[in-house]
């Protein structure tokens, strides 16, 4: 025994002093992103009344500096007008899209990737060609991405019964039933693809508004439901299906809405054949965002750290607050674009708001950056772009530093955790809410680590540094109902010299859905002050 | 007690000490030579280390007062295990540590140790109650015929039959097998008898399991053995390059696989860069991996050459042979020719930071990269990349990719054809026989169609002639196109597609 106990502690003394010096320091712990405090600020109106400092007066005033905001001023811009001033009430730009950093690499604080766009959607292609992520042509006219935007093989990975399986179809084991579901799915939606309505619109389309009148009931339905007519009860389809809906919109099967579900697995095509790749950087979506600020060139009328606090529509007036020197502006603008979430608007308007608060519902996020010492590896398909468990509510993580160039590879990860807070209605959204903002970083930092531990034990004595973003209105949520009703066609309506556009007016939380929706309002604040756009091109045309 | 069995079981056990330690020495001294190059140096370091262990080893036995069987049965399993499992080790060693140095004098001054302090005690526990002139004699006898034994058997039998990794294990094995024996005769003279017995029987368990997992082993460590003695080894920070020598035959090994033989090189290098150039005279050429710099010497050939831009990973590779006399004198100091630019960089990185940002385009570009066996090489293998390489061609330029040899891997090669005709590259197969890779494919490229090529321009060549060029782009009945799909950037079937070329031909050599 006492040799035993002798030889064991000599292997722990090799053992560490393999290991280097002792335990590894504890991680770094953060929060990153936005605010809640902010929002409550506004939310309270305890920012609303005030002297003001200084007066600006201006042709287009832009609120939010998210993708919507960013595409407008970018897209006022190429139509040459610079008389823009655009605030946003956080300290960095990018809204949901928003990037951080951390030693080892960017990463994302929330969206993180674009599909390539299907053809019928030059404008779009001409943001990614003035980006430079679109290289050139081919001969046939098709666009050549760069090749450093493109998420590289392997792309997907799920983990289930203690290993790792290529792509984000649970098969391993299925019945001969479940693998005639799947193929029935499939077929299902080959027989929908590429289709085109009786008024010679595709069925699903980018940006959805533009979508044929023919399938539009479907949106009534909840995407659940539409799958239960169809026989279809594979609890393996059903999760692929219903991981999709969390991973685009945070909302589950059941709260997802049929045209809403169709539509993430048709607009651009089929996956399998229509040939697109998915852009993605390791800062996300920010690279986009940035990409556009850089280019509408806006200077010091680009306001970080500004709280829009008032808005008058009629009178074309805002009242801003900057709470960093507690400064105030009164802006006078003939055209204002309200890039940012709708639901704001409604507390901050002079005057009723046509649409009544509440009628849009927004899914909280968590999403956490991790960076740890070496990447993580697993039993089976080797890590990928995207690794996603089969157990939990997370959506697993995302690996910034997967499209590394050779030259530039390094020991270590970082590694990004996506986990939507889904809720059935209002009041659970709510509590989701509260949850979301009652934790401190500590908690959500080790309830993140679990949720990876789960995937990859021992993965926690790697962890370097944790940043923990809190979204409490991550998404427009494309519940039934939604996308062609009442309530969205009340909140895109202008009011006064307000145009409210950003994603969640159009009713998909989606990049592509607030850059139209930011370019084509936009076009229409220059019609508004009487100017042309003459490259304006059809699809960003408003609607 | 009585003595007979006793002693006849121990001077046995000097002749097995004798002969494994002196194979264990050989084993070291062989893979040393093997891995780390430059024989002479190696062999002398390995003896001297193990001699001198031995003699450590010899004096430290004085202190070694009681129980002496146990202690020989204890110093008897630390040699079958760590002599038995050194090949494994040194392999594995070889292929993840920085250097294998520190891990192969380690297990020379464990064994020599051991061996050392063996004899002694077994001196004593054979001259117990005999005279010292007896036993002296008896056993010195035995260990030299066990050196005699091993010297003959390790060249003979040993090496060619069992290999590296299984002669260790077999040695360890009748040092375990002799640990147990004397265990089980001498039960009487052991404090522990059982716990003594079980242990011998474990680690005579555990080195037969090796065994019979030893054929895996051994072809999973062997990948890194060659077929002539390393003359150069290092370990850069992306990849292992070991160079052998056989005579005149210089060969460039990465991670293992064959990158050039210096006795058939020129069929290779000819056969990738003159094509592509008949009927060109090229200014501005691109060459992507080829940091051996010979397909850059084929290019320097070409009098109208202005510029010559390399883009390869791994500086240590462009040093190395920028440098080195010897493999200096294969690419004629190609690396350092004033008309060529090395960068070292990812050919992917580089060449879209070259599209972004540069006007410039080739006349010829030379793709000479290793083959896809993982995802980061697939990569310069796909449409994306071959969608950047035309943007860096000249509108009547032309470039040459080596693809993996139709023959041993042919989805891989067709698939490389088919993806380079969707980025629009007109490709056009051939191949040419290139002894120590065989069968070896090409494929020219260019923005606009052009003619197969037919002559030959006027520069110095040992393979090629006109009769021979058209030729190369006939393929046989046997290697007509298997249908495959295009390798895309986000699937990287290519990488599939070889993994399963490489699983359905064992035993290929190719370049990897």
């Amino acid at each position: 025994m006492k040799r035993r106990g002798f030889l064991g502690a000599a292997a722990g003394t090799v053992a560490s002093a393999a290991c280097g010096p002792g335990r590894p320091p504890p991680p770094v712990v953060e929060f990153a992103g936005p605010d809640p405090e902010r929002g409550h600020h506004l939310r309270e109106g305890t920012w609303r009344e005030g002297p003001v400092h200084e007066t600006i007066h201006t042709e287009v005033a832009l609120v939010g500096a998210g993708v919507a905001g960013s595409a407008a001023a970018w897209r006022l811009r190429r139509a040459g007008l610079t008389d823009v001033h655009l605030f946003e009430l956080e300290d960095d730009v990018g809204g949901t899209a928003r990037g951080g950093e951390l030693p080892r690499s960017r990463h994302p604080l929330g969206a993180h990737y674009l599909p390539t766009p299907p053809p019928g959607c030059p404008a779009l292609e001409r943001l990614l060609e003035d980006l430079g992520v679109i290289l050139g042509r081919d001969a046939r006219g098709r666009p050549e991405y760069a090749p450093s935007a493109i998420a590289a093989a392997p792309l997907e990975r799920h983990f289930g019964r203690g290993r790792w399986y290529e792509g984000l179809y649970p098969a391993a084991g299925e019945t001969a039933d479940e693998a005639a579901q799947w193929a029935r799915w499939h077929a299902h939606l080959r027989a929908l693809d590429g289709r085109r309505g009786a008024d010679g619109r595709p069925l699903f389309a980018i940006p959805v508004a533009r979508s044929s009148a023919e399938l539009r009931h479907l949106d009534a339905v909840s995407f659940a439901a539409y799958l239960d007519d169809l026989g279809l009860h594979s609890e393996r389809l059903r999760w692929a299906l219903d991981y999709a809906c969390r991973d685009d919109y945070g909302c589950t099967l059941a709260q997802t809405s049929a045209f809403a579900g169709l539509h993430h697995f048709l607009a651009r095509g089929l996956e399998e054949t229509r040939g697109g790749f998915i852009l993605t950087w390791p800062e996300g979506n920010a690279r986009l965002v940035r990409g556009m600020l850089e280019r509408a060139d806006l200077g010091d009328r680009l306001h970080r750290g500004a709280a829009v606090v008032a808005v008058d529509p009629h009178a074309g007036e805002l009242r801003v607050h900057r709470p960093a020197d507690g400064r105030r502006l009164r802006v006078h603008a003939r055209a204002i674009l309200w890039a940012a979430p709708r639901f704001v608007l409604g507390r901050l308007l002079v005057g009723a708001d046509p649409l009544p608060a509440g009628a849009l519902t927004y899914a909280p996020w968590l999403v956490a950056s991790v960076e740890v010492r070496t990447a993580p590896r697993g039993i089976g398909a080797r890590l990928a772009w995207d690794n996603v468990p089969l157990a939990g509510p997370s959506l697993g993580y995302v690996v910034a530093t997967h499209g590394e160039p050779a030259d530039q590879r390094r020991p270590g990860a970082v590694l990004t955790y996506y986990e939507p807070l889904c809720g059935d209605g209002p009041a659970e959204l709510a509590a989701q809410r509260r949850r979301l903002l009652a934790g401190d970083p500590s908690s959500w930092s080790d309830h993140v680590v679990a949720a990876l531990a789960a995937m990859h034990p021992g993965i926690a004595a790697e962890v370097s540094h944790v940043t923990v973003t809190r979204w409490g209105h991550a998404m427009i949520r494309p519940v039934p109902g939604l996308l062609f009703g009442e309530t969205l066609a009340r909140a895109r309506a202008k009011i006064g010299r307000l145009r409210p556009c950003a994603a969640d007016v159009a009713g998909l939380p989606l990049f592509e859905e607030a850059f139209y929706q930011g370019s084509s309002a936009a076009l229409a604040a220059l019609a508004d002050l009487g100017r042309s756009a003459p490259d304006a091109l059809a699809d960003e045309l408003p609607a | 007690m009585s003595a007979a069995p006793g002693t006849r079981l121990l001077l046995a056990s000097v002749l097995v000490v004798a002969t494994c330690g002196l194979v264990y020495e050989l084993i070291a001294a062989t893979m040393a030579s093997y891995l780390l190059g430059d024989s002479v140096t190696q062999w002398s370091l390995v003896i001297g280390v193990y001699l001198s262990a031995m003699g450590l080893g010899s004096w430290l036995s004085k202190f070694v007062a009681r129980d002496l069987h146990a202690r020989f049965i204890a110093v008897q399993l630390v040699i079958a295990v760590v002599g038995g499992l050194s090949a494994v080790a040194l392999f594995y060693g070889y292929a993840y540590l920085a250097s294998v140095r520190p891990l192969l004098f380690s297990i020379l001054v464990i064994v020599g140790t051991m061996v050392g302090l063996e004899i002694p005690l077994l001196m004593r526990i054979v001259g117990d109650g005999q005279e010292l002139k007896d036993t002296v004699a008896r056993v010195l006898a035995f260990d030299y015929v066990g050196a005699l034994l091993a010297s003959l058997l390790f060249p003979l039998a040993l090496l060619p039959h069992l290999g590296l990794v299984r002669t260790s294990l077999v040695c360890g094995l009748f040092n375990a097998a002799v640990a147990l024996a004397c265990a089980w005769v001498f039960r009487a003279q052991l404090a522990r008898p059982r716990a003594v017995l079980v242990q011998a029987a474990l680690v005579c368990a555990a080195l037969a399991g090796g065994l019979l997992l030893g054929g895996r082993l051994e072809r999973l460590a062997e990948r890194e053995l060659f077929d002539a003695p390393v003359i150069f080894s290092e370990k850069t920070a992306y990849q292992r390059l070991s160079i052998t020598r056989s005579g005149d035959d210089i060969r460039l090994y990465i991670d293992g696989n064959l990158q050039f033989a210096s006795s058939d090189e020129h069929r290779y290098h000819e056969a990738l860069v003159h094509p592509a150039l008949a009927g060109v005279a090229p200014r501005r050429a691109l060459v992507l991996g080829g940091g051996d710099g010979l397909a850059v010497r084929e290019l320097l050939k070409y009098p109208s050459l202005e510029r010559v831009d390399l883009v390869d990973l791994d500086p240590g590779m462009t040093r190395l042979f920028g440098r080195d006399p010897l493999l200096v004198r294969i690419n004629r100091g190609s690396l350092s020719d004033p008309r060529v630019r090395v960068h070292n960089a990812d050919a992917m990185r580089w060449l879209e930071e070259h599209v972004r940002t540069s006007s410039e385009v080739y006349d010829v570009a030379v793709v000479d990269l290793p083959d896809p066996n993982n995802f980061s090489l697939g990569k310069l293998y796909t449409g994306s990349f071959y969608r950047l390489l035309r943007r860096a061609l000249a509108p009547a330029g032309v470039g040459v990719i080596q693809a993996t040899s139709p023959y041993l891997a042919p989805r891989s090669f067709w698939c490389v054809v088919k993806t380079l005709a969707a980025a629009e590259l007109h490709p056009r197969p051939y191949h040419a026989h290139v002894p120590s890779f065989g069968d070896w494919g090409f494929v020219l490229v260019s923005p606009a169609p052009r003619p197969e090529p037919t002559r030959l321009a006027d520069v110095p060549l040992r393979f090629l002639d006109d009769a021979l060029l058209p030729t190369l782009f006939v393929f046989p009945r046997d290697q007509r196109p298997p249908d495959v799909d295009v390798n895309r950037l986000n699937d990287q079937l290519l990488v599939h597609y070889y993994e399963e070329d490489l699983r359905t031909l064992p035993g290929r050599g190719g370049r990897g």
